[in-house]
């Protein structure tokens, strides 16, 4: 049983990660932006951020940089989901400290595997 | 009496000395024969018939001996005569040169070439004995470089003013033109004051012929040409009549050889390194394609070559759009500068399409205010100008000046600038070629990085639709899952897939509309009806966003095409909601102004930087920047909006300020005459 935060703006991903997720046995919070995610992650303190790239009010970079700004969150693995896998776009995402990266759009397995792999078991 | 030629006297000694020595042996031999024979003959007796033997016998001898001479002589000479038979084939004209040149002590001082000046003083010289010692000599030549008469020498009381003067032929009196000139016929004028009318004329046509009191003017011909005449100043009538003038007359026919010798010479040298000039440049020009190179190696070796102050080469397409694009400076000589800029003598010959000369700016009546106060900015007084043209088609001027001081252009300078203005064509070619290219390669990398920009834009606007479809998809395939949660995500799917479909649909509509493919379904419509109707789409999903809506009631119907007007709208609504992520109001409104409906959707959010306005209406000119990153589009809703408000006849245009939000303005012709404008040029 692990913590998990999403951050994505897109509606119809937000559910399909809501619905993946609910036959697992993590706990799931999902955000809109990376300042609504950023708030999240400081209360519930999760065990890994699943962060989209391209968000409103703080896009995914912004947040990863906030975290790792953060001394009690810096440790907190944070994997990028991008719908662009040029070399250029998955390059900075590690720039930005990523533990990992995502291609939208993925199966369901994918996601799946990913949270595992993150997660304390 | 001739004496006997050399040769012969040898042949003749040798003869001689050979017949004495045969008779003194015959002698000898007769002596002993006659008095072994014993035939005693008495001295006294016998002396006589002796000696009439001896006598016959030796002249017998001096005969053979002389006959022999002659004939050895004769083969002697005939071997020679076809050894010099070369030699011996002199023209007859030559012969006659050669005695006329022995007469008058000419013959030696004018073999071999000659220059001009040495051969005017020698015939100066020579003539000077034929003539009354104060009369005025003067030489004058036609040079071909020059393409004038000039006086090569000069001598008597008169001929101080005409040293060193040269003459177009337009410039002699014109008596002296028409029959020396063109006729060739020798004009004496035996007393100058019987016709003072005539002679009133000539000296006002030259004046240093105006004191003379006797004239005469002798054409110089060799070889059926020109090369010039001799003119003599008398100074009492009667000095020279037809008669006195015979002696230079025939003087002047043998010089004429000389100088046409000479000016041949002079001619062939400057042809010769004009050419050698001409080569040059040609080579340089052709032996690179960097213009910069080519006008370098050309225009300065044609510049030093000419030795003038300054060389220009300007391009331009008509005498008005002349822009400096290669200048050399002689030392100390201010340039003129590259760039646009007023060259007045280079654009009236681009004008004219032909090389014009300028001897000085301030006495040329073809130049006046204002372009001679920029040329004397530029301190020019002479120029020479020649168009460039490519093609047939102007493409600019090559322009020599001369600094602080009048220039004659000789046929010669107007010659070499025009051969090379011709190379120059090649740099001119290149350079328009290079900067076409530089040009295309830069439009190039511009649509190239826009391609990319917006592979890389709707390959991440395609993914996101594409997640939810392949996610829900597979969960519905994969999973245990109710009646209702199937449909659920059915739905999902259809969503995405319409919303994906919509992406697809605009990109087509842009490239129609771009290529003039789309249509209009014209009809009357309420345009306040289509902006309200509009708005009220976009309220329930803008919940942050208060909507104001301003209609004027006096726009009335008007003829468009409903869905695609409607489009507008929802592009300019969707993108005010968009930008301004933090909410804030909307205003729409509408009202007329004039023959026009101007419709304004005005925003709170986050502005657009003043240089990018005009930027997003082109295809994927989405402003990139972190506040916009998040910001979902294809970069192809504003490219729509103008395109459809063109077809209408319309206008659209954006004011902004960064964090103040943004005006978006429409303006449609109210009262469309249907086959107007744009619209019908793209149906």
């Amino acid at each position: 049983m692990s913590r998990v935060v999403f951050c994505e703006d897109d509606p119809m991903i937000r559910k399909l990660v809501e619905t993946a997720l609910r036959s697992t046995t993590h706990e799931v919070h999902i955000a809109v932006d990376g300042r609504e995610g950023f708030a999240l992650i400081q209360r519930v303190r999760p065990d890994v951020v699943f962060s989209d790239v391209s968000m409103p009010v703080m896009d995914g970079f912004e947040l990863a940089d906030a975290i790792h700004a953060t001394p009690d969150l810096a440790h907190i693995p944070i994997v990028f989901m991008t719908a662009s896998v040029q070399r250029e776009q998955i390059e900075e995402c590690f720039r930005h400290g990523a533990a990992g990266h995502l291609a939208k759009p993925f199966t369901m397995a994918e996601l799946r595997a990913r949270v595992a792999q993150f997660s304390k078991s | 009496m001739r004496k006997l030629p050399r040769s012969l006297r040898f042949y003749v000694a040798a003869s001689t000395l050979y017949a004495a020595l045969i008779f003194i042996a015959v002698q000898f031999i007769y002596t002993i024969e006659l008095a072994q024979s014993g035939i005693v003959i008495a001295l006294r007796d016998s002396g006589d018939v002796l000696s009439s033997i001896q006598l016959v016998s030796f002249i017998v001898w001096l005969g053979i001996s002389l006959i022999a001479a002659v004939i050895m002589y004769r083969l002697a000479m005939a071997l020679a005569g076809a050894r010099s038979a070369e030699a011996e084939a002199k023209t007859s004209e030559e012969r006659k040169d050669q005695e006329l040149g022995s007469i008058f002590g000419l013959s030696s001082a004018l073999a071999g070439p000659q220059d001009l000046e040495q051969i005017g003083a020698y015939f100066v010289s020579a003539v000077r004995g034929a003539v009354p010692l104060d009369m005025t000599l003067a030489l004058i030549v036609y040079d071909d470089v020059l393409e004038a008469f000039r006086t090569v020498a000069a001598d008597g009381p008169r001929a101080g003013p005409l040293r060193g003067r040269s003459y177009s032929a337009v410039a002699l009196p014109s008596i002296v033109r028409v029959r020396v000139i063109d006729h060739r016929q020798s004009l004496v004028v035996a007393d100058t004051s019987a016709d003072p009318t005539m002679w009133a004329k000539v000296a006002e046509e030259m004046p240093p012929l105006a004191g003379a009191r006797s004239f005469a003017a002798l054409p110089l011909v060799s070889r059926e040409r020109l090369v010039g005449a001799l003119l003599l100043l008398g100074e009492r009538a009667g000095d020279l009549t037809p008669d006195k003038a015979q002696l230079p007359v025939i003087m002047g026919q043998y010089v004429a050889g000389s100088i046409h010798s000479a000016l041949s010479v002079k001619e062939a040298e400057a042809r010769a390194e004009r050419e050698g000039l001409v080569n040059r440049i040609a080579q340089r020009a052709r032996a690179s394609l960097d213009p910069t190179e080519i006008l370098r190696g050309t225009v300065d070796e044609l510049s030093k070559a000419l030795g003038v102050s300054r060389g220009i080469v300007a391009a331009g397409e008509s005498e008005n759009d002349l822009s400096v694009l290669y200048e050399w400076d002689a030392p100390g000589v201010p340039p003129v500068g590259l760039g646009a800029r007023s060259i007045p003598v280079a654009s009236f010959a681009a004008r004219l399409g032909r090389t014009i000369v300028v001897r000085d700016v301030h006495q040329d009546p073809r130049f006046a205010e204002p372009e001679t106060a920029t040329l004397d900015q530029l301190r020019v007084v002479a120029i020479a100008a020649t168009p460039i043209r490519v093609g047939g088609q102007l493409a600019g001027a090559l322009a020599l000046s001369q600094i602080d001081r009048a220039r004659e252009w000789t046929a010669d300078d107007v010659r070499l600038i025009e051969a090379v203005a011709q190379e120059l064509r090649v740099a001119i070619t290149a350079a328009e070629a290079f900067e076409r290219q530089r040009a295309a390669v830069v439009e190039l990398e511009r649509l190239n990085r826009a391609k990319s920009d917006f592979v890389s834009i709707v390959s991440h606007e395609f993914r996101t639709p594409l997640t939810g479809i392949q996610g829900f998809s597979e969960m519905m395939r994969s999973e245990e899952l109710t009646l209702d949660e199937m449909r659920e995500y059915a739905g999902d799917i259809n969503k995405d897939a319409h919303r994906l479909n919509r992406m697809i649909t605009e990109m087509l509509d842009l490239d129609k509309m771009e290529s003039g493919r789309m249509k209009l379904h014209r009809e009357p419509l309420d345009l306040n009806t289509i902006v309200s109707e509009s708005v009220d789409r976009l309220r329930p999903n803008a919940p942050q966003h208060p909507v104001s809506l301003r209609l004027d009631p006096l726009i009335g119907e008007m003829t468009g095409d409903r869905d695609k007007l409607t489009q507008v709208m929802a592009n300019l609504l969707n993108n005010a909601v968009k930008y301004s992520p933090n909410g804030g109001e909307i205003v729409v409104s509408t009202r007329v102004e004039g023959n026009t409906a101007h419709v304004v959707v005005r925003d709170h959010g986050m502005g657009i930087p003043k240089e990018a306005l005009d930027a997003i209406f082109e295809r994927y000119g989405r402003v990139e920047s972190p506040a916009t990153r998040h910001i979902q589009g294809t970069g192809l809703g504003l490219p729509i909006v103008r395109q459809i408000v063109q077809l209408h006849g319309g206008t659209v245009w954006a004011e902004s300020s960064v964090g103040e939000g943004s005006l978006f303005h429409v303006s449609l012709p109210l009262r469309t005459d249907a086959r107007s404008g744009v619209a019908e040029a793209a149906s």
